[in-house]
This record gives C-alpha cells, structure tokens and sequence, in this order.
C-alpha cells in the first residue's frame, strides 16, 4: 500500500469551482493585491480570531517584514529555537540582525529555561517557533519578553489553528507570522504568507512595507519591500479557508490514532507527552525513534514516504558557521536531528492507510 | 472612471487567449508541482534565450532579482552601489535592503543615467553599477561596461522594463554581468501576479542566485548560505511560458505605436528617439513637454488616460530623507520629473486611438 506524503493531487481533485473563480478574476485583472486579497484577509483574521491579517508573499517574508516593522536590524539580535527549519534564521538574517539560537524541550519548541541566559543588550525579538504545530511555551515566553522589553514575534507557519491555553497560535505576540505554501495545512497554489496582529499601527506599518513602502502610488514613506500576496492564490485560500476547521479536527483525529496505535512502543519510540491545554495541529506528526535511519528505509520500502525535519541542525548548516557555535551546544537539538521522523498525518489518508503505518512501524520493532 | 482610450488593458488580454491562460494554469494544477520543478525549469531556459543570455532564474518578482543578484556579489553595509535617481523607487530600496548606500548619478536627454556621471559617482566603497533601462530603452552599455572595467566594478543591468530591448548589437539582459528583469503584470510580458527573472552568462553566479532564492538550500536538508524565499511560482512560469511565445508580436506593435506618435508628435513635444543600432521596447512612451499638468488634465477630459512615470525622484522621497539629499543634487532628472508624460502605448490600441491621442495634443499646443 503505498502512503504518500503529499496529498496535492487528492486535495486539488475538482478544482473546477476554484477555477471558476480565477477565470472570473484573470478577466478582471486586478493581480496585485485588491478585493481578492483583501477578502482573504478578512477570513483569515476572523478565524484566527485577530484584528488585522495582512497577505504577504511567503511565511518566510511574513517573519521578516514583521521583524523590520518592529524596528529590528543590523546590529541587533533575535533569539530563535535551534531546531527550526532554515527559513526561520534566515528571515533573521535577511534584516541584518544575528540569529541567536536556543535548544528546545522534549516538545520539539523553544526551551524558556534557557531563553534568559541568550539574551544580550542587543537583543530586540524573540520568535517562538510552533513546530509541526504544538505552540511553545507561551506563558514563561511572554512573561520573559515583557519583562525584559523584548517583542514576541510568533513562527506560526506550521501551526494554523493550534492553541496555548485557549489562545490560537499567532495571536499571543506582536505578531503570528503564516505560511501558506503548498504544504501547510491551510495551502495555496504557491507561495503565500499572512501576518496576524490586533496592532492598528503594525498593521499600518505592514501593509506599508509589503508593498514598495508606497503611501500612495507615487508616495514613499518608507524603503519597502515587494512582498505581496498574488491575488490568484488569495482565492484558492479563500476557498480553503471554509475547511480549514476540518482538516484540522481530521490531522488531530489522525494523530490520535497513531498515538493509540504505537503508545505500547514506548521502550522504542518516543512520543512527546500530549499536554491537556494545548491544542496541537500536526502538521507534522514527528516522534523520535530508535535507529531511526533504519525505520525510515523499513517505511520507505513499505511505500510509506515518511520525512525527516530536519536531519542537520540549522547551528551545524554551512550557512551559519560564522555564528560560532560549538559542537554539542544544543544536546536536545542534536538528539532530535539524529532521532525525530514525521509520518504522514493529512487530512486525505484513510484508516486503511493509517493502519498500514502503524502495522508497518510495529513490524519494524517486531511488535504485532 | 473608464478611459476610451485606457492607458492598460488587461482584460483583452484575457479575452483573447482565455483557452490558453486556463490550459496553461490546469496543466500545473494537474502535476501538482507548484514549487519550482519542470514548469520553472522549462520557463527559465526559454527566458534566457530570449534574452540571449546562458542562465536565467525565476524569482518572485523584480525587486528581488536586484536584492538577490547584489546580495549574490556580496554587497552588504557599508558598500554603494550607483543607480539613477529617476527610476522606480524599488531599484534604490533594493540597494538599502542589501545595507549598502545608493549613490545616484544625474541622467542624460534620453532618462537614462550619463556614463560620465556614472564615473565620477564611483568610489572606493563602490562595489556595483546598476543603471537601468528605463521605459523600454537600454542605458549607454558599451560606454557603462568600459567605465566598469577600467574602474573594476561591475555592471548589474535594471532591465525591469526593457525585455526584448537591444543597444550596439547586446540584447537586454545579455551585456551586464547579471540582469533583473520583472514580470509584472504591467510589464510587456506579465504574468498574472508578481513575478520575475534574474539572466547571467556567469555559471558560478547562476548557482549562487538559485541557492539565495531558495533559502540557501543546497539539498532539501542542507543550507550553504543564509538564504531568502523568493520563488517565481510555478503556475505563473506556465502563464509566461505561454505568453513569451507572444512578445514579439507585442512588441512589433508597441513599437509601431511609437513610430505614429514620433511622426505626429515630434515636433510639438520631445518623444524618445531610437539612435542608430538601438531597439527600444516601449514599456512606457515617455514624452517631455511644457504644461505637462496641464496637458495631462485636458487629455483625462478627453477620455485619454496617462500616467507619470515618475512625479517625484527617488533622492527626494520621504523614505530617501536619510540619504541627505536635496532639490538640484540632480537637475536633469529633477526637470524631466515636471516634464514627462508616459501615453498609452500598450499593444491593445487601435491605430485609430492612436490617432486621437495625436489630435488631442496637437489640440492642445494649438489653443
């Protein structure tokens, strides 16, 4: 049986409604922002449940431009989790100010124990990554931030829906930075991001910067970026975003089942404790394993495409080799690298598909 | 407000080859590949033919090309590079996001920057020339690529307006040690969104420009340097490969639009003339005359729709103010900014509009 990790072809099946809605739209011709973007907008700030959501072009973009609207470059630094996928840093990078990583707990997020002793007379953000959609630990994040002035940016990219103690992941900071590229689970057709906050003037600010900095079209208030939404993947999210509910309580739904399915392996497979008051989103469902290279061919074979996120961690990438980290300073990082698989949790997998994981997975350690 | 005579026309654009942008958007939809792949591979060899060039890559929109092509040379704080100060304000934007100063140079009759100016604005910290090909019209190539060499910088070309455009026997996009062009969907070829290209004939530079677009990534797991997210999208590159096969029949009939101005107008106003061994494009059809404002008004009461490209240069915008400049740092772009008037000049207009734009001027010098 084979179970693939992208669902695209199943998802996007009977586009013809979506198509519609572009042929309408490419005769109006309005691609650059406009009433297509804006109507998303509207969506995806009520269901996050924010005041303002602004369309950018990328998640990546959505944590840059929310970096620079809130003053930080070159000079400055931003603290991160040591786990993240590379874009996070390289948003970082990408305002001129120096990523300072931290290693993250058994959950997969940033560490608050050791948030303190990383931040300097420089430090100006700290962006908390909710990866594979599990929020980190927002409540000795924001006490920590707001003590010491600091402004919380939220890599919200993974994790569309999920919740700290009732609170919905990208509502908690200045700003909840999305990614809605095509793997998400809210995706487009593309690349595309949203930043979320409930600050009039932030969102002022990054609606300048996302376009040129252009007060009118001939008025530039501020050096700005080109970063926006196009208008045709506004409407394929548009028209997602109606679902997004569903895909959420099916990945939540799905995971559960996996985690019935595998909870006895426990002496070999290390699932992260589920935790009454967060609601996580899977978007990935990411465990660690025993001999995990093994496991990942064993599956593969099996016709199972389960991923690796990430295999090197980002403070051992040749592109952050100038930041000087030793090796071993982030143990529980290095542990993950080694250990962490993610099977494939989407909203499109049947029962049948999903007991083939987890009877692949058994039969690999030799459980029944 | 509808204009008869509309200074852009999208939806004939549509109208005349709906089948085929569906088609073009339904075969990516079908592979499921949105994220660069075949499409954007299949778009980036036939650009870079057009363009004359070896290598092209995709990228999410113009602006980026710039940011991403200097930030490949290894620009950063503390760096210049020199530019025009008449272009469209992203093109000096994407010189500060790099950290480095823009340093303007004055620009000639023609909008595009003066070779002498360009060499008396160079300097020590000068790391890059960046002129740009305004309105559809190459800058003085020959000349800017000889100031390079002998100086020992190089050239990066703005060719954002002028795809197709040729100067001294160089084709936009194939002279400067990179090129950055956009695909707008204002721009000659546009896909339906933002969207644009990088052309090189430089490998090494080619690899490291297709790495900064994708966040670094060397593999799916391995990050060489720090990179951006700036991809074209797949579904775009369907729509521009499909509407490549097009511009030159686009740009036969700007240029054919700017023949019947140049005839009528020349003598009234001052139009943009081809010099010998020069092929301009037409993006814009850029006149400079007396009473712009004026004029502007009386052809929006005509139903004729023009637009200025651009009102206010870029060393006097308030986003400038930290560059320290002031008005007469650069008199010949400063004057033309009062002067120019962009007409429409897109390949969707009858003769017979055309025709009336004429009138209408010719109307308006009579009074």
């Amino acid at each position: 049986m084979k179970v693939r990790y992208s669902y695209l072809p199943e998802q996007f099946a009977h586009p013809d409604e979506i198509l519609a809605k572009i042929r309408e739209h490419l005769a109006t011709c309005r691609f650059t922002l406009g009433p297509e973007v804006e109507e998303l907008e509207r969506s995806f700030a009520r269901v996050i449940g924010t005041k303002h959501a602004v369309g950018v072009n990328s998640g990546t973009d959505a944590l840059m431009l929310s970096l620079r609207a809130l003053g930080v470059g070159h000079g400055d630094e931003v603290i991160t989790a040591a786990n993240t996928f590379i874009a996070t840093v390289g948003a970082i990078a990408a305002t001129g100010a120096r990523p300072v990583l931290v290693d993250v707990t058994p959950w997969f997020t940033l560490d608050a124990s050791k948030l303190e002793a990383a931040i300097t007379p420089r430090t100006k953000a700290i962006v908390p990554v909710h990866l594979t959609g599990e929020p980190a630990d927002m409540d000795a994040i924001l006490e920590i931030a707001q003590r010491r002035s600091l402004a919380v940016v939220e890599d919200a990219c993974q994790s569309i829906l999920a919740a700290w103690r009732g609170r919905n992941a990208g509502t908690m900071g200045a700003t909840g930075a999305f990614s809605l590229h095509p793997l998400k689970n809210l995706n487009v057709w593309g690349d595309g991001g949203v930043i979320v906050t409930d600050d009039d003037a932030l969102d002022r600010k990054l609606r300048l910067l996302r376009n040129h900095g252009l007060a009118s079209r001939d008025e530039v208030a501020v050096l700005g970026y080109n970063s926006r939404l196009d208008s045709i993947q506004a409407i394929v999210g548009t028209w997602l975003i109606p679902q997004v509910h569903d895909i959420t309580a099916k990945r939540i739904a799905n995971a559960e089942a996996y985690d019935r399915g595998l909870r006895d392996l426990a002496g070999v497979l290390d699932v992260p404790p589920r935790r009454a008051h967060v609601k996580r989103v899977y978007h990935l469902y990411m465990l660690r394993a025993t001999r995990r290279d093994e496991l990942h061919r064993h599956l593969l074979e099996r016709g199972v495409e389960a991923k690796i996120h990430y295999p090197i961690p980002l403070y051992r990438q040749e592109a952050l080799r100038h930041l000087g980290y030793e090796s071993g300073a982030f143990p529980e990082t290095d542990r993950q690298a080694a250990e962490v698989i993610s099977l494939p949790a989407d909203q499109h997998l049947t029962a049948e598909q999903i007991a083939h994981v987890i009877a692949s997975v058994r039969a690999f350690y030799g459980a029944r | 407000m509808r204009f008869e005579v509309p200074y852009v026309d999208f939806p004939a654009q549509f109208r005349g080859a709906a089948r085929e942008t569906l088609a073009a958007l339904e075969t990516v939809l079908a592979r499921g590949e949105f994220i660069l792949g075949e499409e954007v591979a299949a778009f980036e060899k036939e650009f870079a033919a057009l363009c004359d060039a070896e290598h092209a890559i995709g990228v999410a929109n113009g602006t980026d090309a710039i940011v991403l092509v200097l930030k490949a040379l290894g620009v950063g704080p503390g760096d210049e590079v020199v530019t025009a100060p008449n272009s469209w304000i992203s093109t000096a934007a994407a010189i500060v996001h790099t950290g480095a100063r823009p340093v303007f140079a004055d620009v000639g009759p023609d909008q595009n920057v003066a070779p002498a100016k360009v060499d008396a604005a160079i300097g020590p910290r000068t790391k890059a020339l960046l002129p740009v090909h305004l309105a559809g019209r190459c800058a003085d190539m020959r000349a800017l690529l000889e100031i390079g060499r002998r100086r020992g910088v190089p050239v990066i070309e703005d060719a954002a307006q002028a795809v197709l455009a040729k100067r001294d026997g160089g084709r936009a996009g194939s002279m400067g040690l990179a090129a950055c062009f956009s695909l707008h969907p204002l721009k000659n070829l546009n896909a339906a969104g933002d969207a644009g290209a990088i052309t090189t004939n430089d490998a090494a530079l080619a690899g490291k420009l297709r790495l900064l677009r994708n966040h670094g990534l060397v593999t799916r797991d391995e990050a060489a340097v720090w990179g951006f997210n700036s991809r074209l999208d797949a579904l775009q590159a369907a729509l521009l490969r499909f509407r490549m096969g097009q511009l030159e029949a686009i740009t036969a009939r700007r240029r054919r639009h700017a023949a019947r101005y140049r005839e009528r107008l020349a003598s009234l106003v001052e139009c943009p003339m081809e010099s010998p061994g020069e092929l301009a494009v037409y993006h814009l059809f850029v006149i400079q005359c007396d009473r712009r404002d004026e004029l502007k008004a009386f052809l929006e009461a005509r139903s004729i729709e023009t637009k200025i490209h651009y009102p206010v240069p870029i060393h006097l915008q308030p986003a400038a103010a930290a560059l320290g400049h002031e008005r007469g740092d650069f008199p010949v772009a400063e004057r033309q900014a009062s002067r120019i008037l962009s007409l429409p000049v897109h390949q969707f207009l009858e003769d017979a509009q055309v025709d009336r734009v004429c009138s209408a001027i010719e109307e308006f010098y009579r009074q």
